[in-house]
């Protein structure tokens, strides 16, 4: 009776803590971060035009040019969001899936399971533009461009249980350098120079 | 070990299912006007100094932009964003944002946010003071 008595407890207890965990705290969510800034300074650029549209459209340009689709355009506020689908699959990823099957199957040998690890996929990569004017007499503009994308991983096993394909996930693009070929471009199509806000 | 003992067990287990993470129930008078509406809304709606709708919009824009969020929609005749993110470091929870921008009077806007937690309505009002700091905070750039 009273080893039942336990399980129950630990049973009871274990779909409270399953039930009510919170992996991040909602609060924190709409908190501005440490990195915050920089990623503004590196995601922005200022134009020296009073044409805000024309700039909005040679944006629209420069991410077909780089073979986006655009899904969503608002003129007033002066918003794009763009969108394309690639491949994800990377050969390191592949290596590390063989090599981890490998260990695992040596492992396997004594008992332990056989891991495939899922790789990834398929990715969706976004883009959303917003142009801006700096002062008051709308003489500056400029353009903050966030790219992102959506990362979906195919199937893999460990020993009998297999895991199922589709878990995702997102990330914000973060390297310098993707940013500075988008205003290189962007600048070239209007004919300006863009200056570092 | 008798066959009450068991049952008693289930019903205990399942009494601590039930209650492990209380869910708002749908109640009948779903869509009368509650207590905890009118302050969820007062929580929700913030008045600023602008005198144009786009000016707050793309307030609102540069705001949602700075917290990593993906805007997925804007109307500008209907003075509406929104936004959706994954709530880093997990990729499982999803966080969706609706702000609506109405003028209010002469000069000021009245803005609201919504925002959900993977489908349900987020009701801590700290969440909603952190959206209106950084707001401001960007309307105040935006506008020097």
């Amino acid at each position: 009776m009273r080893p039942l008595i336990a399980a129950a407890g630990c049973l009871a207890l274990a779909t409270q803590i399953a039930g009510c965990v919170s992996r991040t705290q909602p609060d924190e969510l709409f908190q501005l971060k440490a990195e915050s800034a920089a990623n503004r300074a590196m995601q922005t650029r200022g134009f020296e035009t009073r044409d805000e549209a024309e700039l909005l459209s040679a944006s629209s340009a420069v991410l077909q040019d780089l073979g986006f689709q655009v899904e969503e355009s608002v003129r007033e506020v002066g918003f794009l969001r763009a969108t394309k689908e690639r491949s994800a699959r990377e050969y390191g990823q592949d290596i590390t899936r063989f090599l981890v099957f490998l260990l695992s199957s040596g492992a396997s040998a004594f008992g332990g399971p056989l891991i495939i690890l899922p790789v990834d996929l398929h990715q969706k990569i976004a883009a959303t533009l917003v142009t801006k004017p700096v002062n008051s007499e709308a003489t500056r503009q400029e353009v903050r461009v966030v790219f992102y994308r959506v990362i979906w991983k195919g199937d893999g096993a460990v020993g009998n249980q297999s895991v199922p394909p589709g878990e995702q996930r997102m990330e914000m693009l973060r390297d310098p350098v993707l940013y500075q070929t988008f205003f290189a471009k962007l600048s070239k199509a209007v004919f300006l120079e863009p200056f570092a806000l | 070990m008798t066959q009450r003992n068991v049952i008693g067990m289930v019903v205990a287990a399942l009494l601590a299912v039930a209650q492990g993470c209380a869910a708002p129930q749908p109640s009948p008078d779903l869509l009368a006007p509650t207590e905890a509406q009118l302050k969820i809304r007062s929580v929700q709606t913030r008045s600023f100094d602008v005198k144009e709708r786009q000016a707050a919009m793309r307030g609102v824009i540069a705001a949602l932009q700075d917290l990593g969020f993906i805007i997925e929609r804007a109307n500008e005749s209907l003075g509406l964003v929104t936004a959706a993110r994954f709530a880093e470091p997990n990729f499982y929870d999803v966080v969706g944002v609706t702000v609506t921008v109405r003028p209010e009077a002469e000069g000021r806007m009245t803005i609201r946010a919504n925002a959900i937690y993977n489908n349900k309505p987020i009701d801590d009002p700290k969440v909603y003071q952190n959206f209106f700091a950084t707001l401001e905070r960007s309307l105040f750039v935006g506008k020097q």
